[in-house]
């Protein structure tokens, strides 16, 4: 799938130049390397905004000493691999593990709860769907901040503080809202002939869902997909709430992080924050590679339509 | 689909019943069961866990407190004195500030990070990747990374941009414009994931038709990209626009609510956290809800029309 | 088709994982306190391991196997520190035995009722400690938290650009400005970002004026109007004079990586810096400083706020009795207290211990400013008196208010505090 899905649209795309190319002859030749200029520029520019604050984190974990951490020269040595090491001694992994279970299983429950709720706003008859919509919106806008105590409470009774479950049950409530509008937008979009069409052969509302839509909605659940993972992920205050310490059991990554602390007393510890922060943003990087293969033509693949 | 088999039924009320539709009959659960069983395990979840704490908020909301302590039952004082503080409208003007102009610039350049990402080029996987690697990284630790950027020590952004001592973060009016810079590049991606994921949904052959028409660039997209995208539009827009009005980690990282950067989360945080007044705390947290709550529904409605009405139309 | 089964795989291998996840969480069974291991609940940096605080629970827990104490590291920041526990004592959970408790919040813990009176062995503390510490443990005139280490904040100069170090602020500042400008470096940095360490900053300034808050039992509000005024507008005036630019965002860190880098004549900052400067031999402050008593604006004497944590047995404790022996023995062992200094550079709290460092130069600057240096006031309003600091005092340092009004804001607000 990942390597075919693509084809269609650069297909669509190229076939379409070409033709503009026949059609206007001459003039073309020079407008587009002009284009390419330019574009090549425009991704140089974007890049550079995007990934210039990363490579001055990764410049800055690899430094060494205050001297050279709070330089503003980003080439301010000495240099050296001590603050990764430093990370690692603080079983980091576990954080990571921590943080890779929460994360997954949110996402995996919000996509899989979250899809047939959305579909059947988007497509099966509901009474008062808008006011549906706003209670479900509603659900993750009250201020985190002032959930909390309610919800400690709570949670300590139940014996749901310092577990994976205490954290993805509320970070799969809390996303849901998200989870349900990106999907809703996406199976809407999809034409209602194909779903008829599956109908007509025989096929339940169910199976309809099942095999036409869910499949044909694919870049949006993965897109779904990428943002409930990472806000996942990055979730701060319940995870510092309701698992603020021990590796062992449930802190997550950032948590971990924030609780990084200096030498001594007052010192910040810039150096393991960014090696850390380093740590983590590469698996999440190479799980957006992956992922964005997909975020492709899901549509197009299916629309053959017959 | 359903549209012409179910309309004219409009007297039913389940389609578990015997008047329900003829596909019902014929196999499986029906159309409107199957809604429901498909709604309850979301609704079931998010009601389990959100319910009982906002419930308490409200509750809470009414009483009145001294630090701690509870004193006595207040009504809607707590609400009044927010009501008629000056901080929290100061806080609630900043919010709003903030909110419109870094939705706005996330808007515009994440449709721009979208139209590229959708475009065919070599490296494409690579570009869409390092497009997300802001978003990726922790708000706390962009907060302060941002906050080390733009502080006079040690001065990232002057050195590079040759300012000298430029107090980005210490004088009126540029803090405003530093933390909405870094929202902007924090978030800009997520804005074009979801954007790009509505493009992607776009059929190719809708485009064909136009270029066969001659139609323009700028018109292609105007005419036909944008109308198709609105979905995807509104709702990259909701959840920018009610996350924004809740923002707390870049302001209190970056400035501490100095030099007008309060923000309404900030201000509940104060007083949930900070100064612990439950009571008033509670009642700034509906305040929040209900305004931010106010400006979804905006949203919602557009959305609902342009999805739901056809469906709905049907009961 | 072959794309549409391939989804409705991952989709089922996503459940797979999802049941697989719910399933387990790994076991954290170490929750349950055995037999009468006490729980420490303290932040920062030495409740790591390795950290004094650590190396301090060990010897207890070798000399008591029968009550053996543990620590449960809570993070740097203070804020969240008083909010983790405050979550654990607000549900008198009982899972925290003894309490590291800022100098500040003394009056806050005991008005909400999580602390357990310590009047019993107030005697044994107050014979041997630092009377400034010791207040910093008193709210309502009983003994609330043990003193454990305390803080107080040193004149840093650089020896190298001027000869002895000025003994008032308007002096320190021109010299600041003329031997900064004459080696094109700044004059003096500090703590001026809007947070605790400002109200710190700017009450040193106060008190060095003569100004006072409370009277002695907190049941009267002494707040100057005119003294605040004169301090406020002094900040005012070194921002554009002898303050390093980013003064008024600018924490510990940021002052001590100024100083340290070489760009600045002077800091305001506390102990920590001292060792960090002198092991960095390629700071250009590096055998060049040394440390002074901060300056007042009389040229008497010295003024300086005490920071510092205590020990406090939580009322929720199971073992409240062995959580009490543990505090006194923290606040009165000599070697427990020499340790915080000899390892850690914290400033111990116990007043024979400066006697016997004498030699080492933080100690024995300590030692003087200690016995002079001052407590914010450790009322339950604390927090709120701070904050309200912040909002009036900051604005007008920075050009943004009156000075005038905005000490007048402190002072009605100092006003509703007493007699409730």
């Amino acid at each position: 799938m990942s390597d075919t899905a693509p084809a269609p649209v650069e297909e669509v795309t190229r076939r379409g130049q070409a033709r503009k190319n026949r059609r206007q002859g001459g003039v073309v030749e020079q407008r587009s390397t002009l284009q390419v200029w330019g574009k090549s520029a425009l991704l140089g520019v974007i890049l550079l905004w995007c990934l210039f604050p990363f490579f001055w984190l990764i410049m800055t974990s690899l430094k060494i000493g205050d001297r050279a951490l709070n330089s503003p020269d980003l080439f301010q040595g000495p240099f050296g691999l001590q603050n990764y090491e430093a990370v690692f001694g603080q079983n980091f992994h576990l954080n990571l593990r921590n943080s890779f279970v929460v994360a997954g299983a949110t996402t995996i429950i919000c996509i899989l709860v979250g899809s047939l709720t959305a579909y059947a706003i988007a497509r099966l008859p509901l009474k008062r769907k808008i006011l549906l919509l706003s209670g479900v919106l509603a659900v993750s806008l009250f201020p985190p901040v002032a959930l909390v105590p309610p919800l400690y409470e709570l949670w300590r009774n139940l014996g749901l503080l310092n577990t994976w479950e205490g954290l993805y049950i509320p970070y799969t409530a809390f996303t849901l809202p998200l989870t349900i509008f990106i999907l809703m937008t996406f199976y809407a979009s999809i034409p209602k002939d194909l779903e008829e069409a599956a109908r007509v052969d025989g096929a339940t509302p169910f199976q309809a869902f099942w095999r036409v839509i869910l499949p044909l909605a694919a870049p949006g659940v993965f897109a779904a997909a990428i943002i409930i993972f990472v806000l996942s992920w990055n979730e701060f205050l319940l995870a510092n709430t309701f698992a603020p310490r021990n590796p062992e059991i449930a802190q997550t990554v950032p948590v971990a992080i924030a609780a990084f602390t200096g030498a001594v007393p007052f010192q910040r510890p810039i150096g393991t924050i960014t090696a850390a922060c380093v740590i983590v943003t590469i698996p999440m990087i190479i799980i957006a590679l992956i992922f964005q293969k997909r975020i492709v033509a899901g549509l197009t693949a299916g629309s053959v339509k017959g | 689909m359903a549209d012409t088999q179910i309309a004219p039924e409009p007297g039913t009320r389940a389609g578990a019943g015997p008047g329900g539709p003829r596909a019902a009959k014929r196999k499986g659960l029906s159309e409107r069961a199957l809604a429901r069983v498909f709604v309850a395990p979301s609704v079931l979840l998010m009601a389990l866990v959100a319910l009982f704490p906002v419930i308490w908020a409200i509750v809470i909301s009414l009483f009145l407190y001294t630090r701690r302590q509870q004193t006595g039952f207040g009504g809607l004082e707590n609400y009044t004195d927010a009501l008629t503080s000056g901080r929290f409208w100061d806080s609630v003007w900043f919010t709003f500030v903030f909110t419109v102009s870094s939705v706005t610039f996330e808007f515009l350049i994440g449709l721009g990070f979208a139209l590229l990402m959708n475009q065919a080029f070599r490296g494409r996987g690579v570009t869409r990747a390092a497009i997300l690697v802001p978003w990726v990284i922790p708000t706390v630790i962009a907060a302060q990374m941002w906050f080390f950027m733009f502080n006079v020590t040690p001065g990232f952004i002057n050195n590079l941009l040759g300012l000298g001592n430029f107090n980005w973060l210490g004088q009126p009016g540029w803090p405003i414009f530093a933390v909405v810079f870094a929202d902007v590049w924090k978030t800009a991606p997520f804005v074009a994931l979801l954007l790009l994921a509505g493009l992607q949904t776009i059929p190719g052959d809708v485009y064909e038709s136009a270029r066969v028409d001659d139609a323009g660039m700028f018109q292609r997209f105007w005419f036909i990209t944008m109308p198709l995208l609105k979905p995807a539009i509104l709702v990259a827009l909701l959840f920018r626009t009610v996350d924004a009005l809740r923002v707390y980690d870049l302001p209190a990282v970056m400035t501490q609510g100095a030099f007008g950067t309060e923000s309404l989360a900030i201000l509940v945080r104060e007083f949930v956290v900070r100064t612990p007044n439950p009571g008033f705390g509670a009642a700034l947290s509906t305040l929040t809800f209900i305004l931010v709550l106010g400006v979804g529904m905006i949203f919602v409605i557009l959305l609902g029309r342009d999805l739901v009405i056809g469906t709905e139309g049907e009961e | 088709m072959k794309t549409r089964r391939t989804f409705s795989t991952w989709i089922s291998l996503a459940g797979g994982f999802a049941l697989l996840a719910a399933a387990c969480t790994p076991g954290g069974d170490d929750d349950e306190a055995e037999g009468g291991e006490m729980v420490w609940a303290i932040g920062g940096s030495e409740a790591q391991v390795g950290g004094v605080h650590q190396t301090i629970a060990e010897r207890w827990s070798e000399a008591n196997p029968d009550n053996p104490i543990r620590i449960e590291i809570l993070p740097e920041a203070a804020d969240e520190q008083r909010e983790q526990q405050a979550l654990d004592l607000q549900a008198e959970a009982g899972g925290f035995d003894v309490l590291g408790v800022d100098v500040i919040w003394t009056g806050e813990y005991s008005e909400n009722e999580w602390l357990e009176s310590l009047e019993d062995i107030r005697g044994d503390i107050e014979a041997v400690t630092l009377p400034g510490p010791f207040e910093t443990g008193i709210w309502g005139g009983e003994l609330w938290a043990a003193p454990y280490n305390s803080n107080a904040g040193f004149l840093y100069y650089r020896t190298d650009l001027i000869d002895t170090p000025p003994t008032t602020w308007e002096e320190l500042c021109q010299v600041a400005e003329e031997a900064g400008s004459a080696e094109g470096i700044a004059g003096f940095v500090g703590q001026g970002a809007q947070y605790e360490g400002f109200v710190v900053n700017w009450l040193e300034y106060y008190w060095g004026l003569g100004g006072e808050l409370y009277n002695e039992d907190q049941s009267e509000v002494l707040f100057d109007v005119e003294l605040a005024t004169q301090a406020t507008e002094f900040m005012a005036d070194a921002l554009s004079d002898c303050y390093a630019p980013g003064f008024n965002t600018s924490m510990e860190e940021e002052a001590r990586n100024e100083f340290q880098g070489g760009n600045a004549v002077f800091m305001r900052n506390w102990p920590y810096a001292y060792s960090l400067i002198q092991e960095d031999t390629g700071s250009p402050a590096n055998e060049n400083f040394d440390i002074a008593p901060l300056p007042t604006f009389t040229g008497q004497g010295t003024i300086s706020a005490l920071g510092g944590f205590n020990n406090a047995v939580s009322a929720f404790s199971n073992n409240k009795e062995a959580a009490k022996e543990f505090v006194l023995w923290a606040a009165t062992d000599p070697e427990v207290q020499a340790t915080l200094a000899t390892e850690a550079s914290l400033p111990p709290t116990m007043a024979s211990v400066y006697d016997d460092l004498a030699d080492d130069p933080v100690m024995s600057l300590l030692g003087e400013v200690l016995s002079e240096a001052k407590p914010r006031p450790p009322a339950p309003q604390w927090n709120e008196i701070s904050v309200t600091m912040q909002r009036a005092l900051y604005p007008a340092y920075n050009g943004e208010g009156d000075p005038r009004s905005a000490a007048e804001e402190v002072l009605a607000f100092l006003e509703g505090t007493v007699g409730n």
